[in-house]
């Protein structure tokens, strides 16, 4: 078991929590947790890819890019999501989807 | 020098439309000015570059990656076309000036004609397929919006977009041979992929070549892409002349002329490109003689000629194809220019309300036949020589079916065109108002292509010297024009093509005493008017997409769930397929 494939096994466990949570979820600050958890799995294959080609620095650099960009997303999420339950009192996205215009 | 001259053959008209852009539609007459200034120019750059022509003239910009270099290349195939697309751009231009006088949103027309100009000067003289490719579907953009200039017709806006979607069709088949070029070859240069052809596997190179062939065939409206040009004919008349008749539409015939020496020996290529041309020479010449808009029987006879051009590449007169590409090139701008001199006096396209206007308008008439003769192919004028030479290559080194039937093209070439002049300026005249002649400024475009019409076949030796020694993969060989006349005018097949063309000529002079030859040729002419069933293809294609579009829009719920469920499974289909493909390519 090399560390590539243990990192490798690591992203697809995260993909998988993330794309589970995604398609399972009606609760939107639920679906942002798991938005998050996708974003995580971006980070380690960042990682995971910068140690296998020897490039860590890089690899490093660009997931820290990655975590700031991303936590400016959960922010943005979460703030929606309140207003959201302020305005239409609910939070299921399947309510939600059926308000239009 | 020859790299700055060839940047600005492109930079200038381009320059010049931002300026002509800038101006303001206020000022009309300022703009017909500048435009006409800034074509001239490019005109003169583009003839400045004729001293530095040679395969050395090159001029690279490194563009670094996947996107290799960019590379203009000033031999004689390209600064020729060059040459076509700036001069006759600026004839199109001055003409503009009096047929466009009053319209609204001049700075549009003219920018977008400008833009077209440095374009296709860009297309002819790229030297790699990456920016050919790119030059390529600029044309196509400003074809399309020039289609659908006036953008309150709704006829003219879906000429548009469906000459957009047809030339884009094709334009798949030209980025699929950049790609295969730079897969293989690890280099996008045209003369590289020349030179290196026969170490591609021959299964891919096989592609490369139909690929090329299909987008030469969208470009060039030939079957079965034909139908686009004749719709294209909303456009105003000077965008008619410059752009489908003289410039763009002989790109796809560029194209296959460029790349002839790579795709030659490929398996039944050869065949396949000349019965394209011969399908689209005879069919469109069926259609041109049932039409009854002055412009769309223009149109047809383009696509019958193209296919003139097509066929004598099929059948490996690389210099025949070009040499008709010039004279086409004159005398079509010629006849869309002087049909848009009568549109605009008349007021119609329809020829059923024109007639006897050669009383009225005695120098369009007369520049019009000089255009006419040249289409017949009747002798002294440039038709007359290349398509000769076209027929002869085919006699001499293609099928006889095939030359049999550009045979009979010739002779109903004869017969369209006759009819065409004699709807339109003779006969009794179904015209009310009052016919003027063609105004001063329209005038001198149409002196210059009239002489032109003419003259162009003295140029012949020059040409092929021309292209003779700045195409070293083509192995084409020099002659002066003395003897290409001479060849001509005493070989035998050209007494048989005079032969034919008289008798088409002489089947419109005695159409009443024929009468009765008329009702088994019903069903033909029925078939021409509905395009051989192209049309009714391209309706159940846009039905179909239609249909297959409400279908699909059930599927957009809206709901998060399912829409992550589709982002999901369509990444596994695409990583099977895409594992698929290779361990098909690897295996």
């Amino acid at each position: 078991m090399t560390l590539l494939n243990i990192g490798l096994i690591g992203v697809l466990g995260l993909l998988g929590v993330g794309f589970y949570g995604l398609l399972t979820s009606r609760n939107l600050i639920k679906v942002i947790i798991a938005l998050q958890i996708l974003a995580k799995a971006a980070v380690l294959a960042l990682l995971v890819a910068g140690n296998a080609s020897g490039q860590i620095g890089l690899g490093q650099s660009v997931a820290i890019t990655v975590i700031v960009a991303d936590t400016i997303v959960a922010v943005i999420g979460m703030a929606l999501a309140i207003q959201v339950r302020r305005q239409m009192h609910t939070l299921d996205v399947v309510e939600l989807a059926r308000l239009r215009g | 020098m020859a790299t700055w001259l060839m940047w600005m053959t492109i930079g200038v008209p381009w320059l010049g439309a931002l300026l002509v852009w800038r101006l303001g539609d206020e000022r009309p007459n300022a703009q017909h000015h500048a435009a006409a200034v800034f074509s001239l120019l490019a005109g003169g750059t583009a003839l400045a570059l004729l001293p530095f022509v040679g395969e050395t003239a090159v001029s690279r910009i490194p563009v670094g990656g996947v996107f290799g270099d960019f590379t203009l290349v000033a031999d004689g195939l390209g600064v020729f076309l060059a040459i076509v697309a700036t001069v006759v751009g600026s004839l199109a231009v001055i003409f503009s000036g009096a047929y466009m006088h009053g319209a609204a949103q001049l700075g549009r027309y003219y920018a977008l004609v400008l833009l077209f100009i440095g374009a296709m000067a860009g297309l002819v003289l790229a030297g790699g397929f990456l920016l050919l490719f790119f030059f390529w579907e600029i044309t196509a953009l400003c074809s399309y919006a020039l289609i659908s200039f006036h953008n309150d017709d709704p006829k003219a806006v879906s000429g548009g977009v469906k000459a957009l979607i047809m030339t884009q069709v094709g334009g798949v088949g030209l980025l699929g041979l950049a790609l295969l070029a730079y897969g293989y070859l690890s280099s996008y240069e045209i003369n590289t992929f020349l030179a290196q052809a026969h170490t591609l596997p021959a299964a891919v190179l096989s592609i490369a070549a139909f690929g090329a062939l299909a987008a030469a065939a969208a470009k060039s409206a030939q079957v079965p892409f034909q139908t686009w040009l004749p719709d294209a004919m909303e456009a105003p008349s000077p965008v008619s002349a410059l752009i489908h008749a003289a410039t763009m539409v002989n790109a796809g015939v560029y194209l296959l002329a460029r790349l002839y020496p790579a795709f030659a020996a490929v398996p039944g290529w050869k065949t396949a490109v000349l019965t394209v041309g011969l399908l689209s020479a005879l069919l469109a010449a069926f259609m041109a003689l049932t039409a009854h808009d002055l412009k769309r029987a223009l149109a047809y006879s383009t696509v019958s000629q193209l296919g003139y051009m097509v066929y004598a590449v099929g059948v490996g007169g690389v210099f025949a194809s070009q040499f008709h590409l010039l004279s086409h090139a004159v005398f079509k701008a010629l006849l869309f220019l002087s049909a848009g001199a009568v549109i605009h006096a008349v007021g119609t396209r329809d020829m059923r309300q024109m007639g006897g206007l050669g009383a009225m308008m005695p120098f369009v008439r007369a520049v019009f036949l000089a255009g006419a003769l040249a289409l017949a192919g009747l002798p002294l004028a440039n038709g007359f020589f290349s398509k000769e030479l076209v027929l002869e290559e085919g006699l001499h080194h293609g099928p006889l079916w095939a030359y049999v039937g550009m045979l009979l093209g010739a002779g109903l070439t004869a017969l369209y065109t006759l009819r065409m002049v004699a709807m339109v300026f003779y006969g009794e005249t179904a015209v009310t108002r009052r016919v003027h002649d063609a105004s001063p400024r329209m005038q001198l475009p149409l002196g210059v292509l009239t002489f032109g019409s003419l003259t162009t076949w003295l140029l012949a030796g020059p040409f092929t010297r021309l292209l003779a020694q700045t195409l070293p993969y083509h192995a084409l060989k020099e002659m002066t024009t003395l003897e290409m006349a001479v060849e001509i005018l005493t070989a035998p097949a050209t007494a048989l093509a005079l032969l034919v063309i008289g008798l088409g000529l002489s089947a419109w002079l005695l159409r009443h005493r024929l009468h009765r030859w008329q009702r088994p040729l019903h069903p033909l002419a029925q078939a021409a008017v509905q395009s051989f069933g192209f049309e009714r293809i391209n309706q159940q294609l846009t039905v179909g997409t239609k249909g297959a579009a409400a279908v699909l829009s059930r599927t957009q719920t809206g709901q998060l769930n399912w829409n992550v469920a589709a982002i999901v499974g369509a990444l596994l289909l695409v990583l099977v397929v895409l594992s698929w493909i290779v361990g098909w390519l690897v295996g």
